[in-house]
């Protein structure tokens, strides 16, 4: 009898055990509830309507949609915060990466992995996806962690026609002399005597150089993969020195801004709007419309020329586009995939949306007058019924809007039949400036990560802008510079190198 | 015989009276109450609950926090990537040479700076003090305590503005005006090396000095008109009076000024934060800085930043006692 019921018993218990694994193997992942999404100010802001495009995403995803959007300058520091606390129920689901921070995130283990989402999505299915590769050019070791909606887009050199009128131009340069023959030029004309203007020489942020492409042109000052798969240090190149003296000549010659140390980008801007300098390089696409309209804004003559990249540079460098991803700490990440990706790029409303903004908040098609501006410089346009327009700015009204978070000129998704709302009608200037960049560019060697990189790569990265800025400005010679940075980071250096190369 | 160097009547006075006050003080040592700890908590509850919130803020904000130095043990960085490295953070520290140089820069800064606006402060209050008319006393006293309520980014702004080397920048443009310099050698105050130090130093008295005077005009306000009246019936004129009466009353505000700032000098971080830029960075870089630059990157370790934390609380921890001792020595008693 005794024996009896210690087989009951011990059937009991496997029996417990295996109905147990199977409800473990056949749970589902927790329905969301809510979706919690951190992002920097691409997105619309409170102040410009974020309510309204809110609410737009909740009705068509059916879900509530929590909208966190530190500073934009403070914006990584929010992110890396984030990611440091343990208490992983204080994560968003969804986070906006720039790529360094991707390949940094990705390779901690920090994200989800979609490779297998996007394999079996019916966004794949859906055929929306124009681009496919640029979703899969973002993946880490052959793993997908993040979608990046648009292309990367990058820096473009402008130069106004009215500087070229004046200096007796006719010419836009192809090649490094007459490029700097035009800069020559233009310092005569300038009030504060300098050609162009830059937001420092270097950025923390791939691909670097892109506000400078001209006197850095094939110099890359960070790793990067060769052709035949070995990395090497770009900073330590010939190339890179060649730079370096090309940037002397710049600061002596007076072709930059000598206070490009303490400039920020915004201060950049607006040194060029208000006529200070003739050149500057800035983003391709719709900002070439932007920095037109502020031209006129400022009652100056608006045409620039969107110039090709002279034939040193070769290729203007695309950077890999910031990137969205489905945090580790998501509860279903299946669902989050389907909810946001396949609104955000669904080819009709939630894409115009994410795109345009919301209906008669950013953009509308009714018939109306939209004012832009203040005292002499206010502006009218009109616009008749079923004619698509952006409405004006609603925090500072001094212009009318330009896109929501999708630049639709880099967009990766193509809207159904009927579905965009502007009918394709992008602004020229800004068509032509994204048809120009995208016919002469190439995308920016691939950023990597790994446990070294992490370890020493910020502080390589920090003295690698210091002293490109100190030989620039004349505090230290190249030969010194290049002594510091072995005798500082020289075996750190060597440590990346072969953990990328012994991999 | 006013103004001989051997007689200083109130110096002498002044010190007799303390000496006496000191040993009054130590001879008496009065128990707080004789009245049981528990009375005395019900008797003074209101004053208890008044300090709740203050002993709340003190725990949740500055001693809850401190747990997290154990970290300076740990790689961390990431919530999924903590591990135990000993001391491997504090060897690595010590041999990264930015390091070094933003410890050297945090010293060199803070005490100059230090110095200087004490300095400026007691010129300018004794110059105040020494105003007639109340009326331009008050109107300057309010314009010299204004700067101290703008913020370091707007004040950053606005030198950025002034100190430019274009059209835009004042000072450049008067030089050039007053013929000390040419066109073309405007003077890169901010982006030079030569030149930041400098321009740090005098912004920081433009900012600073005005507040830092509330201390001295106080003391100068509290000293007996007597003395001044005695000095003048002696025939002492200006410059005696102040020599001999005002500056040695201001000596122990000075040093007390002095001996209480000295063990805050670590914790410079937002005026070099908003001035510095990638030119000036070896002269400018102080430990808060660094701090900042290696936490908030792409790929921070937080537990070396809380090495590196730890390292700059442990030298102003010893500041705060070396000032503590210095303090007992000159005031008679201790800042803590």
């Amino acid at each position: 009898m005794r024996k009896t019921w210690k087989k009951l018993l011990a059937l009991g218990l496997a029996a417990t055990m295996v109905a147990g694994m199977t409800a473990c193997g056949g749970k589902k992942a927790a329905e969301l509830d809510k979706l919690t999404i951190l992002v920097d100010n691409t997105v619309v802001n409170t102040l410009n309507g974020q309510a309204q495009f809110e609410a737009g995403l909740e009705e068509l995803m059916g879900i509530d949609i929590e909208i966190i959007q530190p500073d934009h300058s403070g914006y990584y520091d929010t992110v890396g915060q984030t990611f440091a606390n343990p208490d992983t129920t204080q994560w968003p689901d969804i986070v906006l990466l720039g790529s360094t921070y991707y390949a940094t995130y990705a390779s901690q283990g920090l994200l989800a992995d979609l490779t297998e989402i996007w394999e079996k999505s019916d966004l794949k299915a859906s055929g929306v996806i124009a681009d496919e590769k640029t979703i899969t050019d973002y993946a880490i070791d052959g793993k997908i962690y993040g979608i990046a909606p648009a292309r990367g887009n990058g820096c473009m050199t402008y130069v106004k026609q009215s500087w070229l009128d004046k200096a007796g131009i006719t010419k836009v340069p192809t090649t490094y002399a007459e490029y700097t023959a035009m800069l020559d030029a233009f310092v005569a004309l300038s009030p504060d005597g300098y050609a162009i203007t830059s937001p420092g020489l270097v950025n923390n942020e791939a691909p670097y150089v892109n506000y400078l492409p001209e006197f850095f042109q094939s110099a890359y000052p960070d790793f990067y993969q060769k052709e035949d798969g070995t990395w090497v240090d770009g900073f330590s190149e010939q190339a890179m020195k060649d730079a370096l003296g090309r940037l002397i000549d710049a600061y002596n010659n007076g072709w930059i801004d000598k206070e490009f140390a303490t400039n920020k980008t915004s201060t950049c801007r607006d040194k060029f709007y208000a006529d200070k300098c003739g050149v500057f390089t800035y983003w391709a696409g719709t900002w070439a419309a932007t920095l037109s309209d502020k031209l006129i804004a400022a009652g100056l003559d608006s045409e620039l020329v969107a110039m090709k990249p002279i034939d040193e540079v070769g290729q203007y460098i695309e950077r890999y586009s910031p990137v969205w991803a489905i945090t580790s700490a998501c509860e279903n990440p299946e669902q989050a995939f389907d909810l946001f990706f396949g609104t955000m790029l669904d080819g009709s409303k939630g894409q115009v949306l994410w795109t345009f903004g919301a209906e008669d908040v950013h953009w509308s098609k009714k018939a109306e007058d939209v004012v832009v501006g203040s005292g002499d410089s206010t502006k009218t346009y009109t616009y008749g019924e079923g004619e698509f327009h952006f409405k004006a700015n609603l925090e500072t009204g001094d212009s009318q809007y330009k896109k929501n978070h999708i630049d639709p000129v880099l967009s990766i998704a193509k809207f159904k039949d009927g579905e965009d709302v502007s009918n394709a009608q992008m602004d020229p200037r800004a068509s032509a400036a994204a048809d120009i960049f995208f016919s002469n560019c190439t995308i920016a060697p691939k950023i990597v990560s790994n446990d070294t990189m992490s370890k020493y790569q910020s502080a390589i990265m920090s003295l690698r802008i210091e002293l490109v800025s100190q030989v620039a400005a004349g505090t230290i010679s190249i030969e010194d510079a290049y002594a510091r940075y072995n005798d500082e980071q020289g075996a750190n250096i060597q440590a990346i190198l072969d953990s990328l190369n012994n991999k | 015989m006013w103004g001989c160097s051997v007689w200083q009547p109130h110096d002498y006075l002044l010190q007799k009276g303390c000496d006496l006050m000191e040993k009054k003080m130590k001879k008496k040592k009065t128990p707080v109450s004789n009245k049981p700890l528990s009375v005395r908590l019900y008797t003074y509850r209101w004053f208890y609950v008044m300090f709740l919130p203050v002993l709340a803020f003190l725990i949740v904000f500055h001693y809850l926090p401190l747990a997290g130095i154990r970290y300076m043990f740990y790689s961390y960085t990431s919530a999924f990537n903590i591990k135990w490295v000993g001391l491997d953070n504090f060897i690595d520290l010590v041999s990264r040479p930015p390091f070094w140089n933003s410890f050297i820069n945090t010293l060199e800064l803070s005490i100059i700076k230090l110095l200087l606006n004490t300095f400026m402060a007691v010129i300018i209050s004794l110059l105040l003090n020494e105003m007639v008319n109340i009326y331009f006393k008050k109107i300057t006293q309010t314009i010299i305590y204004l700067p101290h309520f703008m913020s370091w980014v707007v004040t950053a702004s606005v030198f950025t503005l002034i100190l430019s080397t274009y059209s835009s920048g004042l000072v450049n443009t008067m030089l050039k005006t007053m013929g000390i310099i040419e066109a073309g050698e405007e003077i890169s105050f901010l982006t030079s090396t030569e030149w930041w130090r400098f321009t740090y130093y005098l912004i920081n008295i433009w900012k600073d000095t005005g507040w830092g005077t509330i201390v001295f005009l106080a003391t100068l306000s509290g000293i007996s008109p007597d003395l001044y009246e005695a000095a003048q019936i002696d025939g002492a004129n200006r410059w005696d009076r102040m020599r001999w009466i005002t500056f040695p009353s201001l000596a122990n505000t000075i040093i007390t000024v002095l001996i209480l700032n000295l063990a805050k000098i670590m914790n410079l971080f937002e005026s070099v934060f908003v001035l510095t830029n990638d030119i000036v960075t070896e002269v400018s870089q102080v430990l808060q800085t660094y701090t900042y630059d290696i936490t908030f990157t792409s790929a921070p370790d937080y537990g070396f930043s809380t090495a590196v934390g730890f390292f700059r609380s442990m030298v102003g921890c010893l500041l705060v006692i070396i000032c503590n001792f210095a303090s007992k020595k000159v005031r008679g008693r201790g800042i803590v």
